[in-house]
């Protein structure tokens, strides 16, 4: 009997799993102005997670605590963003309780797992927010999600294991186009096989995978229950390829997207590589080729190309050195909310069919897990857009050492993601419902 | 003889402290104790169970019931909240009652220490190796044997950077997106392979005579002092214009907006009678636009360069490497002519020579040579590699340089081979030859002579084994072939892509049909077999090193997958056919043999493989490439001096595995292992050339040992200033083994002292006033004074300075403070010591704590898993072993390799 042929057999007919283009995603529950934002027309909820690894600056990022709300000063570091200062939020007292790691900016942002929570085992991590979002809004787009990274070594780029900020669904690490050139032709590159023959090609692939797995099968009779949980990784990698493909085919003669952008130069490093890997994710969701995003950004390149020598770990342990530390911490968060700030420029510039913008139906998530040094308290949570229906133009402060995990839950809902829970998660962000 | 298993029975004491000696209490124990001291207790029940007790439980959380033994995750947790809670500041309230300094420094310690035992002990495998999938380095070496191609493995992930070691199963991963890179790497280096195998001939060798560099500098000479003649007449024909008493007024009035004589020439069409610069051969831009003109008038120091090398002796058989001139001068041989690799040469390993000496009055630090490919970044592309010139003209030396031609770079067009003076790109060329035209009125003198330069293909008669299992043609208009052809064929490869394991029933059938599909949608009878071969190369059982047990339990391992694990052990890739027969017949399971094959695979040059990611992991090397050393203050350490440092501590081990030396050595040694290059930066005599040479050194030399070596006082640097904390930490952990925890988060940082003139000493002390830091810090920070003779390049200096930034941000010369460098402290409960030899001299003393951090670190590397609390009796035994011989280096490897644990599944 052949297992392969069954499973394939339920993800061909199964309009459950494999939703067609068009569909929209509905949440089961909604907040009242994301309902509002709906009633213009439905589009497709987007979420964006941006992660900068090494914290920020303490003193001049953070809005004041004794003005909370709508009337805060702007703080320094986030003065780029003055003319947004209506359409996002700051939101203080974020913890990750399970993480002990300093130097894990980025490992557990969104998953909130506990790196020694499996016993036995060395490392242990769970499913990030994004993968939850991409199985519910992801499936009418061509890809679930895009995962982009800037291929930063784990050991001292600030954000520690992994291959990306995202984790799929047994915890393992998610790799993605590791800068601006792999992104776009990704997203764009093009397809001019006829439709016959991609079909064929489809078929050929397909047996391909089925002597993978065969081959792999054959492997797993002998091994030892331990060995096989490895190898189920290999299994797991084959089937992402099949449903990947089931998707692929009902894609088949649907123009791929002509990219709203140029393609870009290989050996941009730093901000200009931020830059435009902000366009194009942006170009991403304009094209709709995927509705979920996360990218894992660079910090030590970003220093170089601001003409900073300081490298970015001793940066991001400022505080008693010298003021030239101090200097490339501010700077550094200076170079990071003009980028943002134009990239919230171009989803609200980006206009969809119904005459609203991307920025009505986007949430974005900008942060890390790292506050400052080896402090991951009160980590940088910065929210921003119309998607999830959360109140914007707030300085909000939660109770101290609030659950991360209740910022992602909150949003997850708000964009329509059915789940109860996320992480170590107790309960959603009433003060982020607007 | 077969050696007998050991199995933890033993437990060790937790609460180790460094100086209590090295008989560590062996405890008929069954596991290792994580422990709270009974002692604690006291803080805890008098200055937190008023609000966390039974009573009154704050937080939900009480700790009048706080297990002083942490057995369970629930229990590490509860501590781990009291340790963050602490270590924040946060616990207990400035309002409570606090904890004595001393007191709370103390548990801190012990709280950390006790949690990473605890940790390591609930995460302890049992020896279970979690299935090893190939790690990036493994894959491209097993594809080189394989198939003889090096392949850009760069898209894979690294496998490295996280907390344990490249090889640990549980740590490597695989998704959907890593096998179709698999599948696209093995499509590629099948092609690569099958192209090698059918090219008709191979290339002859390119040979270039440096003098056929020179006339190409004569006509550019000649030109430029033909633009600079021209360019002076110009000018002075305008300048007689404007100098015409009847244009007197028009000057006048251009002048109000072009003060300057050249500000003012740019105006020449409005100045009657000044001609236009085409009439002296310069093109119509410049009749807009003259400042090329003025540029070519400054030429004047290049053309004395020019005259200055025109005059050199030797440039009937030679060239020599010059300074980089603006337009006209400067013939460089260097980067920017470049040497092009012919175009008809496919990518693989070469070898190229250069024929070169150095001039009689050449600086010892200016004999050295750089060679690389010159890649996106042009002429400021890093070098491959650094050569010690000790030829000279009379006399030159042929220098031999292996060099791989990759698939990529012939991709991108990048051909051009370059040769050039150390340190002519590192930025300070301008500098040096304004200098120098200072000095002498010319220019840099010349310091190194070419006389040729030559690039060879390598030709390797060996077959690579996958290719020699094809018993057809590969060339792309080959026809296809019957299946009765193809399948011995297939089996033959999958057999040496499995590494001799049995091939699989049904996979033949499998490849078959993928070759017939193939045939069917039009593919040619190679891309058919291509896609049929590619399937076996992303398939588990090559990707995997498998060793099948179904059941689970633990078994000796076969013969052929003990020639496996002892490959990719010391060589990093698949065994070799001397290997795989001794395996097949079964003679490897036999001690003697499995000793004798050990030492063949350590003495063939492929143990390199073995030697550079292990002490790359194991010492945290990669650390010297995170920050930039500053050039201003350090240029002489230039990306050559870093490479070739980094390169000793690879050439010391490897002298240690050579000549089974004492591992301790590491520690402290009456010898280096240097080759010219270093020798020149450490100022030590004898050595010249590239090779590596033992150097004996005087008795009072710094030098001798890893404390020592350039690369590892780089590493406790910022590429500026040294850093005594990363410094005292890296001993702790790698030499003292006594690593301290990690760094705890949210502790409050010392910002009192910002900016202040404070010596780096009096800077640390801060930390002895806080518990939070001082728990740790009074381990770490004396062994970093200790080493506050090295600066952050590894020179021995006597004196530092700290050159504070006032508030305004400048730096102001009066805040400047110079001091000599006290490098006497105390070890934590520890003898004190004077200077860093009485403190090398101390650590050198600990060589059994020394040999046991090794010897885990060798057991994680070579089995794959991480070295946890029941490895303690292996660690103790290949201990044991080795201590009777001295702790000869090479006697660690075979005592792992002997072990019970090394030999089973």
């Amino acid at each position: 009997m052949n297992t392969s042929l069954n499973r394939r057999h339920f993800l061909r007919t199964s309009t459950a799993l494999i939703a067609l283009p068009v569909l929209e995603s509905l949440g089961f529950q909604r907040f009242a102005s994301a309902a509002k934002s709906s009633a213009r027309g439905i589009r497709p909820k987007r979420l964006v997670f941006l992660g900068f690894g090494f914290g920020v600056t303490q003193d001049s990022w953070y809005p004041k605590l004794d003005q909370t709300g709508s009337g805060y000063t702007l703080p320094a570091g986030l003065e780029p963003l003055a003319r947004h200062k209506a359409d996002f939020s700051v939101v203080q007292g974020m913890l990750n309780k399970h993480n002990s790691n300093g130097h894990y900016g980025s490992t557990f942002w969104l998953t909130g797992a506990n790196e020694f929570g499996e016993p036995g085992q060395s490392f242990h991590n769970t499913i990030s927010a994004d993968q939850v979002a991409g199985e519910h809004l992801g499936k009418g787009a061509r890809f679930d999600s895009l995962v982009l990274d800037c291929g930063a070594a784990a050991g001292a780029s600030g954000h520690g294991q992994g291959l990306s900020l995202s984790w799929d669904i047994r915890g393992k690490p998610m790799a993605g186009p590791k800068n601006p050139v792999e992104a776009f032709h990704r997203l764009f590159a093009k397809d001019t096989t006829p439709l016959d023959q991609q079909k064929a090609m489809l078929a050929q692939r397909r047996s391909v995978l089925d002597n993978a797995l065969e081959n792999a099968r054959e492997l797993q009779r002998t091994l030892s229950k331990t060995d096989n949980a490895k190898l189920d990784e290999y299994f797991q990698g084959i089937r992402d390829i099949e449903t990947r493909l089931s998707r692929d085919e009902k894609w088949i003669g649907v123009p791929q997207p002509k990219p709203p952008i140029q393609e870009p130069k290989s050996d941009l490093a730093g901000y200009e590589e931020i830059r435009l890997m902000y366009s194009i994710m942006a170009a991403a969701l304009q094209t709709d080729s995927t509705r979920v995003l996360t990218y894992r950004q660079p910090v030590s390149t970003l220093l170089t190309s601001l003409d900073i020598r300081i490298d970015a770990h001793t940066m991001s342990h400022y505080p008693g050195k010298g003021p030239e530390y101090l200097e490339a911490s501010e700077k550094r968060d200076l170079a990071q909310s003009r980028l943002l700030a134009e990239f919230l420029d171009q989803l609200k510039s980006i206009k969809e069919p119904d005459g609203s913008c991307l920025f009505d139906h986007t949430t974005v998530a900008y942060g890390s897990n790292i506050r400052t040094g080896h402090n991951l308290d009160n980590c940088p949570t910065l929210l921003a857009g119309r998607g999830a229906g959360i109140k914007l133009g707030c300085n909000i402060a939660v109770p101290k050492d609030t659950p991360l995990c209740n910022a992602w839950l909150t949003l997850l809902q708000g964009s329509g993601v059915p789940v109860e829970r996320h992480g170590d998660s107790t309960g959603i962000l009433k003060q982020l419902l607007a | 003889m077969r050696l007998p298993r050991l199995t933890l029975t033993r437990s060790i004491a937790l609460s180790f402290s460094l100086w209590a000696g090295n008989n560590i209490p062996l405890l008929a124990d069954a596991s290792p104790k994580a422990s709270m001291p009974e002692r604690h207790r006291a803080l805890l029940s008098e200055n937190c169970e008023s609000c966390h007790g039974a009573k009154k439980q704050k937080g939900k959380f009480r700790v009048d019931d706080l297990p002083m033994e942490i057995t369970d995750l629930p229990t590490a947790e509860r501590w781990q909240k009291v340790l963050s809670a602490m270590n924040s500041g946060e616990m207990p309230p400035d309002d409570e009652k606090q904890p004595s300094p001393k007191s709370k420094t103390d548990f801190l310690d012990d709280l950390a220490n006790v949690l990473v035992t605890a940790r390591r002990a609930l995460s302890d495998q049992h020896g279970v190796i979690a299935l090893r999938r190939l790690n990036r380095r493994e894959y491209r070496n097993t594809i080189r044997e394989l198939l003889g191609v090096e392949l850009d493995v760069s898209e894979l992930p690294a496998d490295t950077g996280g907390p344990h070691f490249d090889t640990v199963g549980a740590g490597l991963f695989l998704t959907g997106t890593q096998f179709e890179q698999y599948e696209s790497l093995a499509r590629e280096a099948l092609d690569l392979a099958f192209s090698a195998n059918t090219a008709a001939t191979v290339p002859q060798k390119t040979h270039f005579e440096c003098e056929s560099f020179n006339p190409i500098f004569r006509k550019k000479n000649k030109e430029g002092l033909d633009a600079m003649a021209r360019a002076k007449d110009w000018i002075a024909a305008v300048d007689s214009a404007i100098a015409r008493p009847e244009n007197a007024a028009t000057v006048a009035d251009i002048r109000k907006i072009a003060a300057t004589p050249d500000a003012l020439r740019y105006h020449w069409k409005n100045i009657p009678g000044a001609p236009s610069p085409t009439k002296f051969g310069f093109d119509k831009t410049t009749e807009i636009n003259p400042a090329i003109i003025y540029l070519y008038r400054e030429f004047t120091e290049f053309a004395q360069y020019d005259q200055y090398y025109l005059n050199l002796p030797h440039l009937e058989n030679g060239a020599y490497l010059t300074v980089q001139t603006r337009i006209g001068g400067g013939n460089n041989v260097t980067a920017i002519q470049g040497l092009p690799i012919p175009a008809n040469y496919p990518p693989g390993d070469y070898v190229v020579r250069i024929r070169a000496g150095a001039t009689p009055d050449a600086p010892a630090e200016r004999r050295f040579l750089e060679f690389g490919l010159k890649g996106f970044q042009g002429a400021s592309t890093p070098a491959l590699s650094t050569h010690h010139v000790t030829g000279t003209i009379d006399a030159p030396q042929v220098i031999e340089i292996p060099f791989i031609f990759s698939k990529q770079n012939a991709d991108r067009g990048h051909r051009n081979l370059f040769v050039r003076e150390r340190r002519a790109a590192d930025g300070t060329h301008d500098q040096r030859v304004k200098e120098a035209f200072k000095r002498n009125g010319f220019g840099p003198e010349v310091a190194l002579w070419l006389d040729w330069i030559e690039i060879e293909p390598v030709k390797d008669h060996n077959i690579p084994s996958g290719i020699r299992a094809l018993d057809f043609p590969l060339d792309p208009q080959a026809p296809a072939v019957p299946k009765e052809k193809l399948r011995p064929s297939f089996e033959n490869f999958v057999q040496e892509a499995y590494r001799g394991a049995t091939v699989p029933e049904g996979l033949l059938d499998r490849l078959l049909g993928i070759y017939e599909s193939r045939l069917a949608i039009g593919n040619t009878h190679r891309e058919a077999v291509k896609h049929a071969l590619s399937s076996v190369l992303s398939s588990p059982r090559f990707l995997y090193r498998a060793e099948p047990e179904a059941s689970g339990s633990h078994r000796t391992l076969s013969g052929q997958e003990l020639a496996v694990r002892l490959s990719y052990f010391l060589w990093g890739g698949p065994p070799d056919a001397t290997l795989r027969e001794l395996a097949n017949s079964g003679d490897l399971l036999k001690p003697e043999v499995l000793m004798a094959e050990t030492n063949r695979l350590l003495t063939h040059p492929n143990s390199q493989r073995f030697v550079r990611p292990f002490l790359t992991q194991w010492l945290l090397l990669d650390r010297i490439d995170l920050f930039q050393f500053s050039k201003t203050l350090f240029p002489q350490f230039d990306d050559s001096m870093k490479a070739t440092a980094r390169q000793e501590v690879y050439e010391t081990f490897s002298h240690l595995l050579n000549s089974n030396a004492p591992l301790s050595d590491l520690l402290r040694a009456d010898y280096v292992l240097v080759n010219g290059l270093l020798a020149h930066y450490y100022g030590i005599e004898g050595a010249s050339g590239d090779r590596f040479q033992k150097i004996a050194i005087p008795a009072g030399s710094p030098r001798g040992g890893l404390l020592g070596m350039a690369a590892i006082m780089a590493m406790g640097s910022n590429g500026e200033r040294t850093n005594p904390v990363e410094r005292g930490a890296w001993v702790l952990r790698k030499l003292l083994n006594e690593p301290p925890p990690p760094a705890p988060a949210n502790v409050p940082e010392i910002t009192r002292l910002a900016g202040k003139s404070l010596t780096t000493r009096e800077r640390l002390q801060a930390h002895q006033e806080n518990p939070q830091c001082a728990s740790c810090h009074r381990k770490i920070d004396p062994i970093g004074f200790g080493l506050e003779n090295f600066d952050a390049t590894g020179i021995w200096r006597t004196s530092d300075f700290y050159q504070p930034v006032s508030e305004s941000g400048v730096r102001d010369p009066k805040l400047r403070k110079t001091w000599t460098i006290d490098a006497a402290a105390t070890f934590h409960k520890g003898p004190a010591f004077g200077n860093y030899f009485e403190m090398r001299d101390v650590i050198a003393t600990k060589q059994r704590n020394f040999a046991k951090g090794f010897c885990s670190a060798l057991i994680e590397y070579a089995l794959g898993r991480p070295c946890g609390f029941s490895d303690e009796g292996l660690v103790e035994f290949v201990v044991q072993q080795c201590e009777s011989t001295g702790f000869s280096t090479r006697e660690f490897i075979h005592a792992l390799i002997q072990s019970k644990e090394f030999q089973s599944k």
